[in-house]
């Protein structure tokens, strides 16, 4: 009986505390018993805006966090945020997307969160990194278990996106409407990709626009639409 | 014999005697021979004056035998020559020859010696060699351009009529020939180039005045005769390399200058020709081009074009009848039925030239796919050609059509269409509505003859592939095996007379797969058919294991007796139709409610049904109110007062669905299954390939059951890049890489 008590307090004691720290993130100390431990900025930053019942940042965080910000949550800054993130679906963080993040990024503190904002903006202006969030958004915005965007979304971010993008791409406006107009299906992966190729490379008055190329065919369908409308810009 | 040193000049002049004996012997003088005295006189002073260490006289006789020759050319031979003209001149020419070929052979006996030693160590040329050469370049290159212009002046003199000494212009050209020694080239410059080019003027001028005034029959006979002398000439007199370039320019002036005017001469034409079937002047035409290098091409694309045109208007044709038949039912088919006809007889018109006028030239039999691929795959009064053609083989091989055609007939028509089918693009289309109708006329026992089924098939497979026809061979198989079925299950019922549903039945029982999809509503069967159900199902279990029976009530048909008080009448309904009417075995009359709810058919079914059996022809049933079409509140009451003449009448139902769409629904359906199988096989093959090459290699993978739509081939593409079965180069986007 003793030797089982014996046990018994040598099994409760230190590896119970051991496995209790383990469970803290990134503590410094794993053998601190402060109880509970003290918690990094960044640890404080994520229980601010963390979903009470999940491990993630939800809707509800995400808005709080735009305004902490003092961000509208629909600007194109947030987007960007979540591809250094990694995120993998918007308007959520998961707990490891999060940490990741503001560690690549070196944010510690929402007044650093703040200042960090208008150079990610400005990142857009770089030609790859641009395409890199380009193609980086098909995957977060469309929904868990689909392998194509919605329309309305993908034509909610093509506006976002290129309004942001320069030189301005004349169509965009008769492209979500064309969209609307005549296809009405959801958007595959490899379409979106190819449509940022189409916008950089094909001039506005189509003149070396090449139908023998390996275009999607809702490219092709949108030059055929232009051309039917009479919509093509004479350079 | 100590040899005596001969002088030059002593020597010499015995030689000189020789000589001019030799000369005299020539022109013709009497006395004239050398005897072996004489002969062997010169030619022993000859050897001696050459053997004698010193002095030796070798080169200058040598050189002297050439002066011999120069000397009698120049005093006696060409004056000769030019003094005439004409015919003279020619002879002379000829003469001349011949004689300075017996004065070489002579002067080179007597001189042997000289070719012996003297002139291999100088390395110069032989004395036989050498005496030739002197003539042509003495003789020859002086006289040759009138020698020319005369002979070709006579050859033109026999082209209009005229008679000329054929030998004497043989001698000259063998003349030309000779001083060429073994070389063509003087002959070739001198003479043959001139009389080409002379040739060809002649022939121009006249093919000029006679294409303008000749019918193009005639004209082809002039060309044809003008060949033929041409050709006798060059065996004649010339030399025999020259007749096949002397016929090449002939032809070019009378055939190849000329060939569209000729060909499309307004009214005596390739095309008016055909018209007026002119065999033998089409024959003639084939022949004529037929031996110029590509000189086929302009014939054949007026024949291409000819029966393009016919084709083009028969389809017209058609295309009109059916509009004006319009709103009259099944005017298309009916069309459809006798443009196939019109096209298979086209067909068979136009083989018959190729095979024949154009001794079946690969030339003309491309024109002829060409042609027919343009025009057969026209639709008519919005049916497809596919399916025009399928309606043209049910009708030839299903029962009760009005012409009673031989069996073979009907196997010659069948190997005509399936040697047409080559030019339809849409081919599985074709299979599909073949199939279709195939399962109709089986199921409802409409064929004519099961051999002449079997053997359509079988030349659809030997003409398109094994794969083609396999469904369709399935289902001629399954009728034999359901026959024997059947024979059991009356076997079963005779040895188990209990189990009789009181109703003649029989079963036809299909394999799946083979056949096509059938739908089957859940009819509600009146008591009777379901006892025939449930005992043939007893006896089918009895007979196999674990199979299960998918009862197919649309395709049924049932025999009924109408009891109509004027008399009883048989009526061949279908098993809906039966169904149907037996209600009114327990009520009198019947709402259209009441009939939905009792057969749980849908509104659309039973609308079809009462309209078949109230408002079309025999109006077994009353429909309450009269009027033309089935509403949802009508009343119908059995028709006690029917009667007809015959004493069995069948009742047909219209089908159901648009079998049209369907059809085209399910083929195009395979065809996205066939292009993304090819597309898959190419690139797993390939590993990397561009765009274009794979859309190209796709195309000519399927080609030969269906043309693809371009667009369709992109978006299978794209369907296999999301199916991450493809995807695209980083680098370019232009090529695909297969996804392992």
């Amino acid at each position: 009986m003793p030797k089982l008590s014996q046990k018994k307090c040598q099994w409760n004691v230190q590896p119970a505390t051991k496995e209790y720290s383990a469970q803290l993130p990134s503590h410094p100390n794993p053998r601190n018993l402060q109880y509970p431990p003290k918690q990094t900025p960044v640890e404080e930053l994520y229980r601010r805006y963390k979903d009470p019942h999940e491990e993630m940042i939800m809707a509800e965080g995400m808005s709080r966090l735009c305004t902490d910000l003092d961000v509208d949550p629909q600007d194109i800054v947030m987007l960007v945020m979540s591809w250094h993130m990694k995120a993998a679906t918007m308007c959520e963080f998961s707990k490891q997307e999060f940490f990741n993040g503001l560690k690549a990024l070196k944010i510690d503190s929402i007044e650093k969160f703040r200042s960090a904002l208008p150079s990610m903006r400005s990142e857009l202006k770089d030609k790859d990194k641009f395409k890199e969030v380009y193609n980086f958004t098909f995957d977060w915005a469309k929904e868990k278990g689909q392998k194509s965007l919605q329309l309305d979304t993908a034509i909610g971010m093509w506006q976002l996106l290129f309004a942001e993008m320069t030189p301005k791409w004349p169509y965009v406006d008769q492209w979500c409407e064309f969209l609307e107009e005549r296809h009405k299906l959801a958007i595959p992966k490899d379409t979106w990709n190819q449509l940022l190729d189409f916008v950089r490379n094909v001039d506005p008055s189509l003149s070396n626009f090449d139908e023998e190329r390996a275009w999607p065919c809702l490219v092709d369908d949108f030059v055929d639409y232009l051309k039917e409308k009479g919509l093509v810009q004479t350079t | 014999m100590g040899a005596k040193i001969i002088q030059f000049d002593q020597g010499w002049s015995c030689l000189q005697k020789g000589i001019t004996k030799l000369k005299k012997i020539l022109e013709g003088a009497p006395g004239g021979h050398f005897s072996s005295e004489e002969y062997m006189a010169l030619y022993s002073t000859i050897y001696n004056m050459c053997s004698q260490n010193s002095p030796n006289y070798s080169q200058q006789l040598y050189e002297k035998y050439g002066e011999s020759l120069t000397e009698y050319i120049r005093a006696t031979v060409l004056p000769s020559i030019a003094e005439n003209h004409g015919e003279f001149m020619l002879r002379e020419f000829v003469n001349r020859w011949a004689n300075h070929k017996v004065m070489v052979r002579w002067l080179s006996h007597f001189f042997s010696y000289l070719d012996r030693w003297f002139v291999s160590q100088k390395s110069l040329p032989r004395l036989k060699e050498a005496g030739l050469v002197v003539f042509r370049e003495c003789v020859y290159e002086k006289v040759k351009s009138n020698v020319v212009a005369c002979v070709i002046g006579f050859i033109d003199k026999e082209r209009e009529g005229g008679r000329i000494d054929r030998g004497l212009l043989k001698n000259v050209v063998d003349v030309f020939v000779e001083v060429g020694m073994g070389q063509m080239g003087g002959y070739e410059v001198d003479f043959e180039a001139e009389m080409l080019a002379d040739s060809g003027e002649h022939y121009s001028r006249k093919a000029v005045s006679w294409i303008l005034e000749d019918s193009c029959p005639d004209y082809m006979v002039k060309a044809e005769e003008c060949l033929r002398r041409e050709k006798e000439r060059a065996s004649h007199y010339l030399h025999s390399s020259s007749e096949q370039k002397l016929v090449e320019k002939v032809q070019h002036e009378l055939l190849v200058v000329h060939a569209h005017q000729l060909i499309d001469k307004e009214h005596s034409g390739f095309r008016a020709l055909i018209r007026g079937d002119k065999v033998e002047d089409l024959s003639r035409m084939f022949r004529l081009y037929h031996k110029i290098p590509k000189g086929l091409e302009p014939v054949a694309n007026v024949f291409k074009q000819q029966v393009t045109d016919e084709g083009k208007a028969l389809v017209q044709q058609a295309e009109d009848a059916a509009s004006s038949q319009q709103g009259s039912n099944g005017a298309g088919a009916e069309v459809g039925l006798v443009l196939i006809r019109e096209i298979l007889e086209l067909h068979d018109k136009y083989m018959a030239y190729v095979t024949g006028c154009f001794m079946n030239h690969s030339v003309f039999h491309k024109a002829l796919k060409e042609a027919f691929e343009v025009f057969c795959n026209k639709s008519v009064a919005g049916i497809s050609s596919a399916e025009l053609l399928a309606g043209f083989c049910d009708n030839l091989l299903k029962k009760g059509t009005s012409e009673k055609l031989s069996d073979e007939i009907i196997e010659e028509t069948l190997e005509k269409v399936v040697v047409l089918l080559a030019y339809y693009s849409d081919k599985d289309l074709y299979a599909e509505f073949c199939r279709k109708k195939l399962a109709r006329r089986l199921l409802f026992d409409r064929s004519c003859n099961e051999d002449h089924e079997k053997s359509f098939l079988t030349k659809l497979k030997q003409q398109c592939g094994g794969q083609f026809a396999s469904k369709m061979q399935g289902m001629v198989t399954d009728m034999t095996l359901a026959k024997d079925i059947q024979t059991n299950f009356e076997q079963y019922l005779g040895t188990n007379p209990n189990v009789k549903p009181g109703i003649d039945l029989s079963v036809t029982v299909l394999k799946t797969g083979c056949w096509p999809n059938y739908k089957s509503s859940d009819l509600n069967l009146p008591q009777e058919m379901v006892k025939c159900v449930e005992v043939f199902k007893g006896f089918y279990d009895s007979q196999t294991k674990r199979r299960k029976l998918a009862w197919i009530y649309s395709l049924g048909t049932c025999n009924i007796v109408g009891k109509f008080e004027p008399k009883p009448i048989e009526l061949v309904v279908s098993t809906y139709q039966a169904a149907l009417l037996l209600l009114f075995n327990d009520s009198d009359r019947l709402s259209f409610s009441e009939i939905l709810t009792q057969l749980k058919l849908t509104n659309e079914d039973l609308v079809r049904l009462l309209s078949s059996l109230s408002c079309a022809k025999y109006k077994i049933l009353i429909k309450e109110p009269n009027t033309k079409t089935v509403k949802p509140d009508d009343n119908f009451v059995f028709n006690s007062m029917f009667t007809d003449k015959m004493r069995k009448i069948r009742i047909p139902l219209p089908p159901m669905v648009d079998e049209k769409k369907k059809v085209t629904e399910d083929v195009d359906k395979e065809r996205k299954y066939a292009i993304d199988a090819a597309l898959v096989r190419i690139m797993k093959s390939r590993k990397v390939l561009g765009h274009q090459k794979l859309v190209m290699e796709c195309v000519e993978m399927v080609q030969s059951i269906f043309k693809p739509d371009i667009k369709t081939i992109k978006k299978r593409i794209e369907d296999l890049i999301t199916r991450d079965y493809l995807e695209r180069d980083h680098e370019d986007s232009n090529m695909f890489k297969y996804v392992a």
